[in-house]
């Protein structure tokens, strides 16, 4: 994996590769994105490492509506006193043996789930980026509808070439 | 490092022992409401706040529930995603880290604390090790199944997870 396939002459490249960038090359394996609408409905998922069990479409549906509920409970499970002006966090990480999740949600209430290696540098970072993509190519994107799947080629091929080459 | 509570689920699901160090935030509202209208509540969906928006008068024991709620739900995830062989071990929001270990007897020991805690997996185990397993399992007058935490919280068990958390944290 180790710093295997640089695509120096990659043809998406130039927008998104500075040089601090270039350092996290060599160690980046992301297992796969999901995409959780504010209805906690699925609108985008994609694997791009082995190391997941392969679930079906419909566990994956079910998996984004299990993960949008525990989301707002653990929200209301803080032991803390509520600051006013700030209000509790969902999940933001959680990890398990063989994987890590990131979450990051939207100020609008999309939920962008990234599955990594347990021990992956620089989540936030590339969660960060991912919803910069997010935002030119499918909000961008005339043709999409709100909420509903993401069908958009554009975000397809530079969350591939933002993520694929790295592995 | 700053813990918050503590709490074993049995295999039944019970909440069979809790701890808090913390007193439980006081909720806005003065007493226990019944459930939500549906015409109020449930009709208008606004978006997930739904829940996080309300008053939370909420018992100590419908917290308990929504804990084990959310560790069964992310322990099925979990298994579901990794393989049959991978474990939850934690997750951690903006505000506090919960730590879960479970032992081969579907006993489920939970830990909240302050985000900054690391790993606190051993911790839980030298808890069922060294204290649940000596004083609970192996006390002659402990019933073997733990209907509403009967036999738990011996002064033994109490004192000795107080001593453990005091000398760890």
């Amino acid at each position: 994996m180790a710093g295997r396939n640089l695509p120096l002459e990659a043809p998406l490249r130039p927008r998104y590769v500075g040089a601090a960038d270039v350092a996290e090359w060599k160690v980046m394996v992301v297992f796969a994105l999901i995409v959780i609408n504010k209805a906690g409905g699925l609108i985008y998922h994609r694997e791009f490492h082995e190391g997941l069990n392969k679930l079906s479409v419909n566990d994956y549906l079910v998996l984004a509506g299990t993960f949008h509920g525990v989301h707002a409970i653990t929200k209301n499970l803080c032991p803390l006193p509520r600051t006013p002006g700030q209000p509790p966090t969902g999940i933001e990480v959680l990890e398990s043996e063989s994987f890590r999740l990131q979450c990051f949600q939207t100020l609008t209430g999309t939920k962008f789930l990234l599955f990594t290696e347990p021990h992956q540098p620089n989540i936030d970072g590339i969660i960060r980026k991912v919803y910069e993509l997010y935002s030119d190519y499918v909000m961008k994107n005339p043709f999409y509808q709100i909420e509903m799947p993401i069908r958009c080629d554009a975000f397809d091929r530079h969350l591939a070439s933002y993520i694929k080459p790295r592995q | 490092m700053v813990v918050y509570s503590f709490h074993i689920f049995d295999r039944h699901t019970e909440c069979i022992y809790s701890k808090h160090w913390l007193p439980r935030p006081v909720s806005s509202a003065p007493s226990k409401q019944g459930r939500p209208q549906s015409n109020s509540t449930l009709g208008t969906y606004d978006g997930e706040d739904a829940i996080s928006t309300q008053p939370s008068g909420l018992t100590a024991q419908d917290d308990a529930k929504l804990l084990f709620g959310t560790v069964f739900s992310l322990r099925n995830m979990v298994r579901k995603l990794g393989g049959m062989d991978d474990n939850f071990v934690s997750y951690s929001t903006g505000q506090y880290k919960l730590h879960y270990y479970e032992t081969p007897t579907n006993l489920k020991f939970v830990m909240l604390t302050d985000t900054k805690t690391n790993n606190l997996r051993m911790v839980l185990h030298q808890i069922y090790v060294n204290l649940y397993v000596e004083f609970v399992v192996k006390n002659p007058l402990s019933p073997v199944e733990h209907p509403k935490g009967e036999g738990v919280a011996n002064e033994l068990f109490e004192m000795g997870v107080e001593s453990f958390i005091s000398a760890a944290f």
